[in-house]
This record gives C-alpha cells, sequence and structure tokens, in this order.
C-alpha cells in the first residue's frame, strides 16, 4: 500500500513535470514569462473565488475551472490592453492588481463566513499534493493530453509571432487566435499546476526548463525543457521527502539551485 | 488594370493624421521608392497595402484585388519585408526556420518542414548569396538580415515585394548591395519592388519611381523630376539650404 502510494506521488510529479516541460519553452522564447506571472496571480483570485461561490451557493463548481477561467480572462485581458492602450507592462500590472484584488477581497469575505474554506484557499498557495491521490494524477493527465499535441502542433508559430508579428500576420498567419490558444493553455497547465504544487512553485517552475533549453541548448530544446522539468519535479519530491517539507518546497529549493547554476555557467 | 493602384486613401491614429487623400498608381513592370521624412506615414501606406491596418476613407486595389476585403489574396501575391528594428532577435531563430515559416504558411497546422520547402529554402538563400541556413538569425550582420528578410519574402513566389527601410542600419556599401540585390531581382525574376525609405542615395542610379510624401503625396515620377528644391522644401520641413546644396535632416516629426 505504502509503496502504491509512493508511486502515486512519482507519478504525479513527472506527469507535473512533462506538463512544465511543454508550457514551459514556448512561454520563455515567446518573451511571455510575465504573462506567466498574471496567470499564476490569476489561478489563485480564481481558486478562491471558486471557493467562495461554492461556500455561499452551496455548489459544488470544480476549482480547477474558475482557476482556469479566471486566469485565462485576465491574460486576455493583457493581450487586447496591450494591442490597443497601454505597454506590455502597464497591462499586466493592471491585470495582476485586479487578480490581486480578486484574491485579497473574497479571502475576506471567506474568512467570515467559513474559515475552513480560507484553509482550503490557502492550500493553492502552498500546493495540496504532499499527498497524491489518483484523481490528481487523473487530473494532471487529462490537461497532459490537451496540452502536448496542441503546443507542439502550434509552438513553431507561436515562436514566429514573438520573433516578427507583423511578418507573420503578413504571411496569413492569425496572430490574435494564436495568442489566445497559447494563454488557454497556459492558464490550463498553471491551473492544474497550482492544484497540486500550489501557486508559488507553479510560477517558479514555468520559467526555468524553458530558459535552461535556451541557454544550454541550440538543438532539441523541447527535448531539454521536458527533462530538465522532470528532473526538477521528481527531484523536489525527492528532496520533499527528504527534509520532510511539502513538494513546492523540494521544488523551490532545487529551482534555486537551478537558476544559479545558470548564473554561474553563463559566467564561465 | 493598373498593379498598384490607391484612391484618396487617409489613416489617422486617433487624432494624429498618418495618411491624407494618398492617391497614385502603378503599373508594372516598376522599380518604386517611397520617399519620405520620419513620421511621413511610409510604413502605415505598407501596411494599408497588406491590409494589416484597415483605411478610415479611399481605395486601396492590388492586381485589381481590393484591400482590405480581399488581403487573403493579395498576401499570396505579395512578399513583405518588414524593418528589422521590428524583429525581435532574442527568439532563439535559425535562418532555415525564419525562411521556411513563408513557405508552410500556405499550409494547415501541424506544418512540418518537408525535403522540397527545405530545397525551396535553400534555393532562394543562394538567390540573395547566404550560405548557410543552420545560422541563427541573431548572429547575422545587418546586411545578412535583410538579405535573410529578402529570402523570406521570395519564398513564396511573389508578384510584388513590399519593402519597409531596406536601407536602415546598414553602412553606405551594404545599403548599396541590397539596393543591387532588388534592381537584380526586379531585372531577372520580373519582381515589381515597392520600397519605402527616408534616403534614396543607394538607388538612385537605378533610375527607381520616386513618390514623395510627407502624409500626403507631393510628388511622384522619375528622380530627376521628383527631387528638386522645390518639392523637396514641401515635404521636408526642416530641410536645410546651404550654398553648395541642400541638407534633409533625419527627423521631421
Amino acid at each position: 500500500m505504502a509503496l502504491d502510494l509512493l508511486a502515486l506521488i512519482y507519478l504525479s510529479a513527472a506527469a507535473n513535470g512533462l506538463l512544465v516541460g511543454a508550457i514551459s519553452l514556448p512561454l520563455i522564447i515567446s518573451r511571455s514569462t510575465l504573462f506567466a506571472l498574471t496567470m499564476t496571480h490569476a489561478v489563485l483570485g480564481g481558486a478562491i473565488l471558486g471557493i467562495y461561490v461554492n461556500e455561499v451557493l452551496g455548489v459544488g463548481l470544480p476549482i480547477q475551472l474558475t482557476a482556469f477561467l479566471v486566469a485565462l480572462m485576465l491574460s486576455i485581458l493583457v493581450a487586447e490592453l496591450s494591442e490597443k492602450f497601454f505597454s506590455e507592462d502597464v497591462s499586466i500590472a493592471l491585470a495582476i492588481a485586479l487578480a490581486t484584488t480578486i484574491t485579497v477581497v473574497f479571502s475576506y469575505l471567506l474568512a467570515r463566513i467559513s474559515p475552513a474554506g480560507l484553509s482550503q484557499a490557502w492550500s493553492y498557495v502552498a500546493g495540496t499534493s504532499a499527498v497524491a491521490t489518483l484523481s490528481d494524477l487523473q487530473r494532471t493527465l487529462s490537461s497532459l493530453a490537451i496540452i502536448v499535441p496542441l503546443i507542439h502542433m502550434t509552438s513553431g508559430e507561436i515562436k514566429y509571432i514573438s520573433f516578427d508579428r507583423d511578418g507573420a500576420a503578413a504571411l496569413g498567419l492569425n496572430t490574435r487566435a494564436y495568442r489566445y490558444l497559447f494563454f488557454a493553455l497556459g492558464s490550463l497547465a498553471a491551473s492544474t499546476l497550482s492544484m497540486s504544487i500550489g501557486v508559488l512553485a507553479t510560477h517558479v517552475l514555468l520559467a526555468i526548463p524553458g530558459a535552461i533549453a535556451v541557454k544550454l541548448f541550440r538543438r532539441k530544446l523541447f527535448t531539454a525543457s521536458y527533462l530538465s522539468a522532470a528532473c526538477l519535479s521528481l527531484g523536489g519530491y525527492a528532496l520533499a521527502q527528504a527534509l520532510n517539507i511539502p513538494p513546492s518546497g523540494g521544488i523551490g529549493i532545487l529551482s534555486a539551485i537551478a537558476i544559479l547554476g545558470m548564473v554561474v555557467a553563463r559566467e564561465a | 488594370m493598373a498593379e498598384i493602384e490607391l484612391k484618396n486613401v487617409s489613416y489617422s491614429f486617433g487624432d494624429r493624421v498618418a495618411l491624407e487623400d494618398v492617391s497614385f498608381e502603378l503599373n508594372s513592370p516598376f522599380f518604386c521608392a517611397v520617399m519620405g521624412p520620419n513620421g511621413a506615414g511610409k510604413s502605415t501606406l505598407l501596411k494599408l497595402m497588406l491590409g494589416l491596418l484597415k483605411h478610415q476613407s479611399g481605395i486601396i486595389r492590388i492586381m485589381g484585388y481590393d484591400v482590405p476585403r480581399e488581403a487573403g489574396k493579395v498576401r499570396r501575391l505579395i512578399g513583405y519585408v518588414p524593418q528589422v528594428i521590428d524583429i525581435d532577435y532574442r527568439v532563439p531563430m535559425s535562418v532555415e526556420e525564419v525562411v521556411a515559416m513563408a513557405a508552410l504558411s500556405r499550409d494547415l497546422p501541424p506544418r512540418i518542414m518537408t525535403g522540397s520547402v527545405r530545397r525551396k529554402v535553400r534555393e532562394v538563400l543562394e538567390l540573395v548569396e547566404l550560405d548557410d541556413p543552420s545560422m541563427q538569425f541573431s548572429e547575422l550582420s545587418g546586411g545578412q538580415r535583410q538579405r535573410a528578410l529578402i529570402a523570406r519574402a521570395l519564398v513564396s513566389d511573389p508578384r510584388i515585394l513590399l519593402l519597409d527601410e531596406p536601407y536602415s542600419m546598414l553602412d553606405f556599401d551594404m545599403k548599396c548591395e541590397i539596393a543591387e540585390l532588388l534592381y537584380r531581382l526586379h531585372k531577372d525574376k520580373g519582381i515589381d519592388i515597392f520600397l519605402v525609405a527616408h534616403e534614396l542615395s543607394p538607388c538612385i542610379h537605378l533610375e527607381p519611381i520616386v513618390i514623395l510624401l510627407n502624409k500626403r503625396v507631393y510628388a511622384i515620377g522619375r528622380a530627376g523630376e521628383v527631387l528638386t528644391l522645390e518639392n523637396l522644401r514641401r515635404a521636408y520641413p526642416g530641410l536645410t539650404e546651404v550654398p553648395a546644396g541642400f541638407i534633409l535632416g533625419e527627423d521631421h516629426g
């Protein structure tokens, strides 16, 4: 039984790693790491909003759905604002302010009606999967089945649009549709990962494998991204087990070491 | 039927007028250079012709197709070379990837690079005298980058090349090399050239048709007829006359 549980934990870790590996490289090469910041803030706001609505209305909304929808809406808001009105930095700051407002206001309201609901909400910050369940694994595998094929089908175009947006549009690529698809896949990945390893570790983890691939490799970037993400995720779980801390803590420590390693490699 | 036809085209960014009542016609074959100061609406004109922006009044027809209504058909006939300043070099792209997307963009996803696409890419790279498709775009010199972007525009066998400031950020010899390359493509391959630039000296000896533009068209014709002191004084508010001739400033807002 203990062995089964351990296997389940590491299978979940490996699946999380693959999910990160798929989305991290396009995030880095399309210069969208700040979008990841928007997405993770929005996921937290969406999760707390979902818990609050469930408590108040007594319904059973899936929390991942509300987290995903809020992340998607705020990502699209950033895209539209930066296309028509403001610089990208200003648009991201505005979206993060909105997401934080949703988080703070609904945390306050939730605390007044249900302390248990508030502790459930906090689990989205720190992560819940110290003990993995079969539903955790199923949820991650379902997201993988959607994200991996779509990312591989469209990553060339996403990269091209980041390289030369007007040129891509002149070639007939629907730049807006590709960006929205990418945000949808990013939001799905961020909401799935946040359910298990938490928002903070998700934000750190989303950027690192892609950065490792781009900085240290010239070819097979996706393979490098998948492998480094899987190593970080599995290694993070193992470290967490050894130190008796939550998996997000182990992943955070390994991510910090990876960033320092990249800095040292670049200086060398 | 004129290959390029604009009638009373106007475009504004909010309150700021970019183009006002612009009209001209060009019949094939042509090697045309649009000249004007910074902020004259040159890049806007190209984007309107491609259907990337929608004009607020007037008519644009490219080879009989109405823009932007039939922009998809127009883009199949046109190769577009953007300003290098609009390219994000930090995105890791090889020369082959840059050029191949133009060939693949007509297919539906997933766009996979086949042997025939690779051959076509090598063919156009030879034409623009670039020999290593595996080089990263960010590692190329200014002239090589311009050549790679021209190769991308050529890979889909366009009838017209639209080029946005092809001489920018190049030394004078390199500017002349790019101008010679464009003229060779025009003469040998029959591709019509429509470029915008704030200086024409690299290509002036190739006797282009010149359109003098500063939000509206001030003159159109051969360089000798258009580049008169009177026309330039009207189009370039910052023109400075000196005893030996005149100086065109770079920035005239």
